[in-house]
């Protein structure tokens, strides 16, 4: 068997399915972070990068970019909720899974305003950070971050999203928010949105 | 969806489980656990740095049973300790007894009672003997993982789950090293036994010399230096043994001792009570001694 080669295909089908699914989120006063498409339009950050939704634009992956408005944050979560006027460029898929410490995971996102940069490491920890109203549950891994990865996701080996890159700890340390909370954010931001639905397949 | 990449993490997260089911929670100093491994099921090892108190430790197993223990011996030249746990309901790790350089591997480490923690790396380099701060230690493993905060005393695991090393950042100047499964294994159990690690010992003070081609020729091997015995203890293993000043030292139970290093890698806690041949040159000609090593008190 030819480990390295079958690393390649898997690989290459990877990043084929999460490089269109990912985006800039840019705001013009507060610089840039990462977001992920959802479908019909809605496109999912930090609320740290949404700020306000003052002058957000939003830059597919074929360069072309987007007004983007705020539909829901929640800056307890640090989640936020976006929509853009197009359609017809994918999803990601949220993973269903538990989380496993040690499991391999991929980082994707713009550090430093580079583009689409891969970084790779472990799940390190499932466990809790203290918020304003209570513990709140993340992830960590020991994948290399930098600012611009914030809203970007955090991709066990299928390709699944498992978290939302939200914080990063001293470069070999980051906080991402895990898929249950995206889950349970997006449920109640979309009851307050009539006739908006993410693409099927993503919850 | 499956494919190498998912079964490759699968493994890893299998490893990171299989090993943490014997990775504990070392409470035994303030504000700040450490991590630890059992080898038996009363037996955890830690470092010895994390242990900044005797009286009150406690250990929590993988199940979140907090179970206390008291310090069963210490090492601070390996940064190696042993904790007894009053009961015995830990279960100890499987070793792995070689680690090749570039292989996977993962640091684990149990800081919190949240769960384990894991990084990922990979064989940077062994090495050793090498002097640390308060002794020395045989080899060392070193890898490009994570120490994160509280890792001390937590296992180097393979992508099989077995255990190849003990972590350690508490060499200082941040540098993290681990301490190969074999050699920590053989430290932990002095260490229960005996409360501290025995060290060989001779009695002799000498000075490292060149050999001279024809001494080479005399014991009919190439070795370049050996170690010339400067004075011998009264009532020492040497004196018994019949080693004089001026003897010069060429092999001790069969290792060639070119210089202090070598001898010391000699002298180990295994080879107390042994007696082993020590090949001299006297007078420019080879003889064999017999020495029976002491205990270094």
């Amino acid at each position: 068997m030819n480990v390295p080669a079958l690393m390649d295909t898997a690989l290459d089908d990877l990043l084929g399915r999460i490089r269109p699914v990912l985006a800039v989120v840019m705001d013009r006063r507060r610089g840039a972070g990462a977001g992920i498409l959802l479908g019909n339009g809605l496109v999912l950050t930090n609320a740290h990068v949404a700020g306000r939704g003052r002058s957000l634009q939003v830059v597919l992956e074929d360069g072309e970019t987007h007004p983007a408005k705020l539909a829901a944050s929640d800056p307890e979560v640090d989640l936020a909720l976006l929509e853009i006027p197009v359609n017809g460029h994918g999803a990601a898929v949220l993973s269903e899974g538990t989380p496993r410490p040690g499991e391999l995971v991929f980082a994707f996102g713009h550090p430093w305003g580079q583009r689409n940069v891969l970084t790779g490491g472990v799940l390190s920890a499932v466990t809790t950070l203290r918020g304003r109203h209570g513990e709140i549950p993340v992830l960590r891994a020991d994948v290399q971050l930098a600012p611009g990865n914030s809203g970007g996701p955090l991709l066990n080996m299928a390709g699944e999203v498992i978290g939302l890159n939200a914080m990063i700890f001293g470069g070999d340390q980051s906080v991402a928010i895990p898929a249950s909370l995206l889950r349970g954010f997006l449920e109640k931001a979309l009851k307050k949105m009539p006739g908006r639905q993410v693409a099927e397949g993503v919850l | 969806m499956s494919n190498v990449l998912v079964e490759l993490s699968n493994s890893m997260a299998a490893a990171a489980e299989k090993a943490g089911a014997s990775t504990v929670l070392v409470n035994a100093r303030r504000r700040m656990p450490a991590s630890g491994v059992a080898f038996a099921p009363d037996l955890v090892l830690t470092a010895d740095h994390v242990i900044e108190q005797e009286e009150g430790i406690t250990v929590l197993l993988p199940d979140g049973k907090e179970v206390s223990a008291k310090l069963a011996g210490r090492d601070p030249g390996s940064d190696l300790a042993v904790l007894r746990l009053d009961k015995p309901a830990a279960q100890p790790a499987e070793t792995a007894s070689q680690a090749r350089i570039g292989a996977l591997v993962l640091a684990l480490g149990r800081p919190s009672p949240e769960g384990i923690e894991v990084s990922l790396g990979v064989v940077s380099a062994t090495g050793g003997p090498v002097r640390t701060p308060q002794g020395s230690i045989d080899r060392f493993i070193r890898t490009d993982t994570t120490p994160f905060p509280g890792f001390s005393g937590g296992p180097l695991v393979d992508a099989e789950g077995r255990v190849v090393g003990v972590n350690t950042s508490g060499f200082g100047r941040g540098i993290a090293l681990t301490l190969p499964a074999d050699y920590a294994w053989k430290v932990a159990d002095q260490l229960a036994k005996h409360g501290s690690v025995q060290r060989g010992y001779l009695g002799i003070r000498s000075q490292g010399v060149d050999l001279p081609a024809a001494s080479q020729k005399a014991l009919g091997r190439d070795q370049a230096t050996g170690l010339l015995v400067i004075s011998v203890e009264k009532d020492s293993p040497a004196e018994a043994g019949g080693l004089i000043v001026g003897d010069l030292l060429i092999t001790v139970d069969g290792g060639q001792v070119t210089d202090h290093d070598a001898l010391f890698a000699r002298l180990s806690g295994e080879a107390v009570g042994k007696s082993v041949a020590v090949e001299i040159l006297r007078g420019g000609q080879p003889q064999k001694l017999t020495v029976k090593i002491g205990a270094r008190s």
